[in-house]
């Protein structure tokens, strides 16, 4: 669990806070996190991602995440009241099996007291149970917030891309690698690997 | 029947609809055209639909519903903002662009003067990355030049801009960077191309003349010197004639002088380099007069409203008439409009001085010494080796240097996938070396000219595939793409790299010795070898600088990981085994270094310790390296600037050190941060004590 300190902002594409007197006191535990249902749901998630984000989607965008990866888009309730969603997609990708976070938002009473790190690790938990090689995602590099709250779960920049926003702003590309059945490839002094690895090298030591 | 937009239906779903308490204007129908109200057809369709229903077409892709745009939503159609005309006519029947500027004379100059100083700052402002149509075609003046020909000022001054606008678009997409311009060159819908436009210099000079000749008449008249021609002033107030002139010249000239730089710099094989230098130099001259205008500009205002002088767009500090950035909003298809933040003028006047600066720079690069060296080099290159080896070789350095050329994000990506094409490389050269030679490389034999050429090219490309892996390494800290808890394993990784290009250096080294040595040279080639083992010791010396201060940072924070367990990171998914991979992913499968494992990593650092860094001294080393190379680098300010950050690199990391000593890793109130605060690459360990 998450220090209850209010400090950072925690959605993908937004910008970044300190947060203070405007924080809503509630207990973790009082939340609770559902998958997503139904088109019951789909408003709720609209709601939020439009109010809180500046990327514009329409709403095939929407339907497009939720209907073919249900399992994969998380809601937080509390009392009732949608406060926070992530909705995400799984697919191949050059040859690599692969989960996409697409969207991630909490209102702002709500943020800095890990919800957003709970949603998204509900939907990476799912991604791996899947079979996905890695997951990635875009995130603002202004948005220290988000980097923040990847880089704890153990994603790393892979690659930075230049004016990739609308605003002119950079983003990082955020990879997260699961740990393969490959073991760190010892060699002998000929060069030659004793286990099949990730470079799809299959020489093996008999 | 001419319709009203659609207003006042029920939202639907996620429906974003009309607001119907506002009136929308109608928008007539044109001759070809009719409108006809489909709002029962719309709705019966919503009818046809259940809740949570969707049609799915075959070829619904992510990319297909993120470019759809739903009508009526303010974030995604330009259309339904309801500020600003909706047409350029509309605007010009309003009066928004009139012909002149203004029936006062006086009045027409200072408002010409606005548009050409606010064109300047969207001009800047389209450079840095914005749209051409929210920017410099804001102009209305430029989206129908034709009205301006009555007014010669005005008009020589648009159609210069245009083709302007036109020369700096055919540069940045001929260069094919890739580097994502398709936004800067967007120019749908604008009219850039126009008739005539190689003429534009010529009316622009006959304009010039025209003031010229002003300004001398009128600088006669105040020294009471009879006037050798009767000339109409350019303006009705006597005593504002000179300053106006003077305002208008410097604008007029800078435009003439930066086109003349873009054709120049156009010329092939390089041919108008230093023509352009010379244009370059005069933009920046009258740039300093069109600064030097802005006192005499900004005591004018008329009574008219001026913004504050740091963010004005132009020099009088008033708004110019003649723009208007909400006409094209529609042409910024497929995104949708962002409001477009226009540099104030001061910004644009340092954002071209820059610009020139940057141009000079690039103008001053001596294409003849670089191309020949190059170009020489590959026809030394003789058979036995396979003509493919040669042709793909050229290939690859023109690669390499047309990568270096970019951004430094997308420079970095490339680099890493090109790194597997040179270490393929690299590997035919020391197939098809070996076969000729049918023994190893390290047996030093009478070898004839293309066994050395051979050889020498070998190292040459193994020594630039090792200079790509480190620049590869090292511009992950200027794109921070590193967090701390990944420094300990960068740094260790670029101890291997250097090490490894330090080796293929020295044997380079050392061949081209034998080579002199055996050869016997004549006395006018030593000098030219001595300047080139100078110049190859001195960059050993500093790689090996390179390679204490990257050992020496790793152990840092290798023995703070093993003694205090700081930037150490177990996250729930994965762990540091998986990040090293992903980060050198790239490197590890080209194979450079050869292995270099996590294993090896952990191997290596496990066993680190405060006590143990002290005793090897690397940072006492480097500094000894310094001082010894401060001598071959007098007179090149940018190395000596780059050995003083490596001192101070080198003495904190020491003093850090020996604190961390005194005082203990595992103390729980120490706390050890990584800054950058000297060098690009280099981290200065921070100590702080709570």
């Amino acid at each position: 669990m998450e220090a209850a300190a209010p400090v950072v902002v925690v959605d993908a594409a937004g910008t970044t806070e300190v947060e203070g007197e405007e924080s809503e006191v509630f207990s973790p535990s009082d939340v609770e996190y559902i998958s997503y249902g139904g088109e019951h749901h789909l408003p709720l998630i609209m709601g939020l991602v439009d109010q809180e984000l500046s990327e514009p989607y329409s709403i095939f965008t929407y339907r497009y995440f939720v209907y073919l990866w249900p399992n994969l888009t998380f809601l937080a309730f509390h009392r009732g009241r949608c406060v926070g969603t992530v909705v995400s997609k799984i697919g191949e990708h050059r040859n690599t099996f692969r989960g996409y976070i697409a969207m991630l938002v909490v209102i702002k009473p709500y943020r800095g007291r890990g919800i957003a790190t709970e949603l998204v690790t509900r939907s990476i938990r799912v991604m791996m149970e899947s079979g996905c090689e890695e997951v990635a995602l875009e995130a603002e590099v202004t948005n220290k917030g988000a980097l923040a709250l990847y880089g704890r779960l153990g994603f790393i920049r892979a690659k930075r891309l230049y004016r990739y926003y609308l605003n002119g702003v950079d983003a990082f590309r955020l990879k997260l690698l699961f740990p393969q059945w490959h073991h760190s490839p010892t060699t002998n002094k000929d060069g030659v690997h004793l286990h099949d690895n990730q470079y799809g090298e299959t020489q093996i030591v008999p | 029947m001419a319709s009203r937009l659609v207003q006042g239906q029920e939202g639907e779903t996620g429906g974003r609809l009309a607001d119907p308490s506002i009136s929308y204007p109608i928008i007539p129908a044109g001759e070809q055209t009719v409108w006809a109200d489909v709002s029962p057809l719309i709705a019966s369709a919503c009818n046809d639909l259940q809740d949570g229903q969707l049609i799915h077409g075959e070829n619904f892709s992510l990319f297909a519903a993120m470019s759809a745009l739903e009508i009526m939503d303010p974030k995604m159609d330009a259309g339904v903002e309801k500020c600003g005309y909706y047409s350029i006519e509309e605007a010009i029947e309003n009066n928004v662009a009139p012909v002149p500027l203004s029936l006062n004379p006086t009045l027409d100059v200072q408002r010409v003067i606005d548009v050409i100083d606010h064109l300047f700052s969207c001009e800047a402002t389209w450079y840095k990355g914005h749209t051409l149509a929210q920017t410099v075609f804001s102009c209305i003046y430029l989206l129908r030049i034709e009205r301006t020909s009555s007014h010669a000022l005005l008009h020589s001054y648009c159609r210069i801009m245009r083709a302007t606008c036109n020369a700096v678009i055919s540069v940045v997409s001929d260069s094919r960077t890739h580097e994502e311009e398709d936004l800067f060159t967007m120019a749908y819908g604008l009219p850039l191309k126009g008739e005539g436009d190689e003429k534009c210099l010529s009316i622009l000079n006959s304009v010039e003349e025209t003031i010229s000749r002003q300004l001398r008449a009128c600088k006669a008249q105040s020294l009471k010197k009879k006037q050798l021609e009767d000339i109409e002033p350019l303006q009705s107030n006597p005593d504002l004639e000179e300053g106006y002139c003077r305002a208008l010249l410097c604008r007029l000239r800078f435009r003439k002088h930066y086109y003349l730089v873009l054709t120049s710099m156009k010329k092939p094989q390089g041919k108008g380099l230093e023509l352009a230098r010379k244009h370059v130099a005069s933009c920046l001259s009258e740039l300093t007069h069109i600064t030097k205008s802005q006192e005499f500009l900004r005591a004018l205002s008329y009574g008219f409203h001026q913004d504050d002088i740091q963010s004005s767009t132009t020099a009088s500090g008033c708004r110019p008439i003649g723009f208007d950035a909400s006409l094209n909003n529609r042409f910024s298809a497929p995104t949708p409009p962002r409001a477009t933040h226009i540099l104030s003028w001061k910004e644009a006047v340092s954002y071209f001085q820059k610009l020139l600066s940057d141009l000079d720079f690039v103008c001053s690069l001596n294409t003849d010494l670089v191309l020949d060296d190059v170009f020489c080099f590959i026809v030394q290159f003789q058979k036995p080796q396979p003509d493919l080896v040669a042709r793909a070789h050229l290939q690859l350095i023109i690669n390499l240097l047309k990568i270096l050329c970019a951004n430094t994000a997308w420079q970095r990506r490339k680099l890493g996938k090109i790194l597997q094409d040179w270490s393929v490389l690299s590997l035919q050269l020391e197939i098809a070396f070996k076969r000729e030679i049918g023994e190893t490389l390290n047996v030093m034999v009478d070898e004839n000219m293309s066994t050395k050429v051979s050889k020498h090219l070998l190292r040459w490309t193994e020594e630039r595939t090792y200079w790509i892996a480190s620049r590869f390494l090292t511009l992950g800290f200027e794109l921070e793409l590193y967090s701390p808890y990944d420094y300990c394993m960068v740094y260790w990784f670029m101890y291997l790299v250097f090490m490894k290009l330090l080796e293929k250096i020295q044997l380079q080294s050392a061949a081209n010795n034998e080579n002199s040595q055996r050869k016997g040279k004549k006395k006018k080639d030593h000098g030219k070898d001595q300047i080139r083992d100078a110049s190859f010791s001195s960059s050993t010396l500093l790689i090996h600088c390179y390679i204490c201060l990257s050992e020496g940072l790793a152990m840092i924070l290798a023995a703070l990981r093993n003694e205090s367990k700081a930037f150490h990171m177990v996250g729930p998914f994965n762990g540091e085994e998986e990040r090293f991979i992903q980060h050198f992913d790239l490197l590890l499968k080209a194979h450079v270094p050869e292995h270099a494992t996590y294993y090896l990593f952990k191997e290596s650092t496990g066993h680190a310790r405060i006590s143990s860094i002290i005793k090897d001294n690397c940072f006492r080393e480097a500094q000894k390296i310094i001082t010894s190379l401060r001598g071959s680098y007098a007179g090149n300010s940018d190395k000596l600037i780059e050995l003083q950050q490596l001192e101070q690199v080198a003495e904190r990391n020491r003093v850090a050190l020996s604190v961390i000593d005194q005082i203990g890793a595992r103390d729980p109130s120490l706390t050890v941060s990584f800054e950058f605060t000297h060098h690009p690459h280099f981290a200065i360990a921070v100590i702080k004590r709570s």
